[in-house]
C-alpha cells in the first residue's frame, strides 16, 4: 500500500477543524434533543469514526443503533438506489426520535432509499447528520439537518472513509491525487 | 432517565488511562505486524468505541471490517453459547491477518465461537485484542492476544459498553450499583 502522503493532494480539513465542528454539531443536537427519545442510526461502516466522536461529546441520553446496506448486482462505487438491507435496526424505532448518522452525503440514492424505509416505521421524527456534503453529486434529493462541511465534488479519504478499503484512519479529510494512486491489485 | 451519577459505584478506568493504554496497544499491534497488513474485525456494537480510538494509532496499512453476533436462547449469559451472526464480513478473509477487536471477554463463549467459525475460512493468522478482560468469568479457554485492562467482575458501563442501550458515549469505564439503578424502557 502506498503511503498517504505519496497520494495527498491537499488536506482538505485538518484535524482541528473536524473536532471543532463535531463539538458544535453535538451541541446543536444535545440541544434540539432536550427531553427527546433519540436513537443515533449509524451506517456502516463509513460512519463509525464520525459517529464514535460525535457520539461523545452529545449531552442528552441515546440509543445507538446500527445498519449495513449493500447494492444489489456488482460492485461498483456509486449505487443507483438498489439498496439491500444487509443488517436492520435492533431495536424498534416507532415513536423514538431518528437522526441517522453519515460520513458523506454524496448522490443521496442510498440515504434516500434509508430514510424512505425507517419512515415506514412511523418514528416520531427522522433527521440527518452527516459530516461530509457534496452537494454538486446530488442525483436524488436527502434534507440534511446537521451538516458538518461542504465539499466540492473531490474524491476525498481519511476520518472514516477509505480509498480502497484504506487509510480510514487518518485523522483528517485529505483530497486523493488519482494520478499518483495506484488501487491495491487483487 | 436517570442520571449515571445516580447509581454509579465507581469510574473504574478514566479517560486519560484508556487513551494511554489504547495508545500502547496500538503501538505494540502496530510492532506486531510491522511490514504485513491487517484486516482489523470490529465486534458490534460494545467494539466500536475501542475499534475507532485502537485504529488511530496504527501506524501499519490496515482494513476494516465489522461484524454483529448474539447469542441464541435467553440473555446475555444463559445460552447454548452458539453464535447467531447477524451481520457477516464483507471481506474474504482467506491467507489475511485478521484481529478481532471486542470491548469485553468475560464467559469467551462468543468468542470461542467466532474464533472456531473464522478459522475455517483459513486466514493467515487469527488473533484478538480486548479492551477489558474479566478473567474471573472464563467459562471456555480462549487465548487473547491483547488486553486492555484486566478488570473485577462487576456490572460495567462506559466507553462504548452500554446498560440497556445508554451510556455507551461516556469517556470512561466505571461499575454500575445495580440496586440503584431503573431499569430503562
Amino acid at each position: 500500500m502506498q503511503d498517504y502522503r505519496d497520494i495527498l493532494a491537499e488536506i482538505l480539513i485538518d484535524e482541528t477543524t473536524l473536532h471543532k465542528r463535531i463539538r458544535e454539531l453535538a451541541a446543536d443536537i444535545s440541544r434540539d434533543y432536550r427531553d427527546k427519545d433519540l436513537v443515533l442510526v449509524c451506517i456502516l461502516r463509513g460512519g463509525i469514526v464520525f459517529l464514535v466522536d460525535l457520539m461523545r461529546q452529545i449531552t442528552v441520553p441515546h440509543r445507538l443503533d446500527f445498519m449495513a446496506v449493500a447494492s444489489y448486482g456488482s460492485g461498483t462505487r456509486q449505487s443507483r438506489g438498489s439498496v439491500r438491507l444487509s443488517l436492520d435496526l435492533k431495536a424498534d424505532i416507532r415513536g423514538r426520535d431518528v437522526l441517522l448518522v453519515e460520513d458523506i452525503v454524496d448522490s443521496g440514492n442510498t440515504i434516500a432509499y434509508v430514510l424512505e424505509f425507517l419512515q415506514t416505521r412511523q418514528p416520531a421524527s427522522l433527521a440527518v447528520c452527516t459530516l461530509l456534503d457534496k452537494p454538486e453529486r446530488r442525483e436524488t434529493p436527502v434534507p440534511v439537518d446537521y451538516r458538518g462541511f461542504t465539499i466540492p465534488n473531490k474524491f476525498v479519504f481519511g476520518y472514516g472513509l477509505d480509498l480502497d478499503e484504506y487509510y480510514r484512519n487518518l485523522p483528517f479529510v485529505a483530497v486523493v491525487d488519482l494520478g499518483k494512486y495506484h488501487p491495491p491489485s487483487e | 432517565m436517570q442520571n449515571y451519577h445516580e447509581f454509579m459505584d465507581e469510574v473504574l478506568v478514566d479517560e486519560k488511562t484508556i487513551g494511554k493504554r489504547v495508545s500502547e496497544l496500538g503501538a505494540q499491534i502496530s510492532q506486531d505486524y510491522a511490514g504485513q497488513e491487517l484486516l482489523v474485525v470490529c465486534l458490534l456494537r460494545g467494539g466500536m468505541t475501542f475499534t475507532a480510538d485502537l485504529t488511530r494509532y496504527l501506524t501499519i496499512p490496515h482494513t476494516l471490517d465489522c461484524m454483529s453476533l448474539s447469542s441464541y436462547g435467553f440473555g446475555h449469559y444463559s445460552s447454548s453459547g452458539n453464535v447467531r451472526v447477524n451481520l457477516d464480513l464483507m471481506t474474504n478473509i482467506e491467507g489475511l491477518n485478521v484481529l478481532l477487536v471486542e470491548d469485553i471477554v468475560d464467559s469467551g463463549r462468543t468468542l470461542a465461537h467466532v474464533l472456531q467459525m473464522l478459522k475455517t475460512r483459513e486466514p493467515r493468522s487469527l488473533k484478538v485484542c480486548v479492551l477489558l478482560d474479566k478473567k474471573y468469568r472464563r467459562e471456555v479457554p480462549v487465548e487473547v492476544d491483547y488486553v486492555g485492562f484486566d478488570i473485577p467482575d462487576k456490572y460495567i458501563f462506559g466507553y462504548g459498553i452500554d446498560i440497556d442501550e445508554h451510556f455507551r458515549n461516556l469517556r470512561f469505564i466505571a461499575s454500575a450499583d445495580l440496586q440503584k439503578y431503573k431499569k430503562i424502557h
